[in-house]
């Protein structure tokens, strides 16, 4: 019998022994989610990205059991609503984007006083 | 009369901090105590048990459980009422998994985070369901914390089934759709296992997804996969998942995240051989009664082999999960609520 405490062991000589033989082919390579989670702070790409509001009709939805007329009158009436919520959109996003530029600009001239150099105003 | 309530940020049908308020509610009730449980947000199928947080109105005397899992800014107004309070904490996911996949929830769990501190400071006894979470509510600032485990009733499981039954190995997986819980390595490591070691294998999932959008994504990564027989069957009722844990041959938890993992104990109760990545609070809760994958899927399809295969070592796993089940006896556990609550009353 195999115990617990050496399968691990067991389980790895196997995979690798018939990975030599040319199995588990398909297993090696980044796991499909793992480029989706952010392990610390956004990245500036990112959070360009996020600044863009935009409200996409399939995250309108109903969680009761046999929603789906619900979810359906919810859509319509998001589409009732396209008018404002563009205007609302235009401007969550005017703001998002600005002040993604103020704080990127602010990072450039952090930077810039770190490496013991004056910042010039509106560096690109 | 004093009254218990307790208070969550969201409560929903099948999750497990709903599941635990409603079990100290039982244990509550029994003990003599009244007391209602609310909640920042009631999904439609958790009507019977939760009302709004907006409607929680309690006398000065009385104790206010907080359970902490998010954020919500009822649960936040509850810090200045006077009342006696009582923190449990579950944990927080991690915002990271959730910005791409959810941001209101992600923004939940961030400030969640976040408040934490404020939270153990405002409570008179600071509980957490596992060590790892103990850890975490340390790292807070939170002094004195104890450690009161998943009020686990066997009782509801019914007996221990008669084993797996019928056509090929079945592979089950109990758990939130949520990124943390990496079911893309669950479905990578399962077609790994149905190509090399079991091409009749099943895989069933059971749990509710974050949202459509993220169902609809693991479907497709289910079919990339290249694995059949996968089924992603949602909440279940607690009948079908016996019924699911009867007919299993391994349980299979990759996630990368865990505040306790419940389904562990469900696993142990029906001797089901367990088969797990070693993160977060899972270690502490299995022990030496399951099998630990080092995250490459090769080995973990080569677990699931053994797991299935080997019948002694299935019995000794099984044996390990029973002593294991001792630790966390209702009896025991319901000991330490009633002596969590009382402290904080006192």
């Amino acid at each position: 019998m195999t115990r617990p405490e050496d399968a691990q062991e067991r389980a790895r000589r196997a995979a690798e022994q018939k990975r030599a033989e040319g199995r588990y082919s398909e297993t090696a390579g980044a796991d499909a989610l793992d480029a989706t989670i952010l392990g610390g702070r956004a990245p500036a790409e990112l959070l360009s990205e996020w600044a863009v509001i935009e409200i996409e009709p399939d995250i309108v939805y109903s969680t009761r059991r046999g929603g789906a007329p619900l979810t359906a009158l919810k859509r319509l009436m998001l589409r009732l609503m396209r008018q404002h919520l563009v205007e609302l959109e235009a401007r969550q996003t005017r703001f998002n984007l600005g002040l993604l530029a103020s704080f990127q600009e602010l990072e450039r001239r952090v930077e810039a006083l770190e490496r013991g150099e004056q910042p010039r105003d509106g560096e690109e | 009369m004093t009254a218990v309530h307790q208070a969550v940020a969201g409560a929903g049908p099948y999750d497990a901090v709903s599941q635990q308020a409603r079990a100290w509610r039982r244990l509550l009730t029994e003990s003599g105590y009244a007391g209602a449980d609310h909640a920042g947000q009631v999904d439609p199928g958790a009507r019977d048990g939760f009302r709004p947080l907006e409607q929680l109105e309690p006398q000065a005397q009385d104790l206010i459980v907080i359970r902490y899992s998010a954020w919500s800014p009822g649960l936040g107004r509850l810090l200045e009422r006077p009342q006696r309070k009582l923190l449990v904490y579950h944990n927080i996911t991690p915002p990271g998994y959730l910005w791409n996949h959810s941001p209101g929830l992600a923004v939940q769990c961030a400030v969640g985070r976040m408040q934490l501190p404020a939270f153990a400071r405002a409570a008179r006894v600071t509980t957490a369901d596992s060590e790892f979470n103990a850890g975490e509510l340390r790292h807070a600032g939170a002094d004195g914390v104890r450690v009161v485990p998943v009020l686990f009733d066997r009782d509801r499981l019914g007996p221990r089934g008669r084993g797996p039954v019928g056509d090929g190995p079945l592979v089950l997986v109990v758990g939130r759709l949520v990124p943390n819980k990496r079911h893309d390595r669950v479905f990578r490591a399962f077609a790994a296992y149905q190509r090399e070691c079991a091409p009749d294998a099943r895989l069933l999932c059971v749990g509710t997804a974050l949202n459509p959008r993220y169902a609809a994504l693991m479907q497709q990564l289910a079919d990339a996969s290249g694995a059949h027989h996968v089924q992603l069957a949602g909440g279940m009722a607690q009948d079908e998942l016996n019924a699911a844990y009867d007919d299993a041959d391994v349980l299979l938890t990759l996630s990368e995240h865990e505040g306790f993992c419940v389904p562990l104990l469900e696993a142990f109760h029906f001797g089901v051989p367990v088969v797990a990545a070693p993160a977060g609070a899972v270690p502490g809760v299995a022990g030496h009664a399951a099998l630990y994958t080092d995250g490459d899927p090769a080995v973990t399809a080569e677990l699931i082999d053994m797991a299935v295969r080997d019948s002694e070592l299935r019995e000794e796993l099984a044996r390990r999960g029973r002593e294991r089940l001792g630790q966390f006896a209702y009896e025991r556990t319901a000991d330490s609520v009633r002596e969590v609550v009382q402290e904080a009353l006192a």
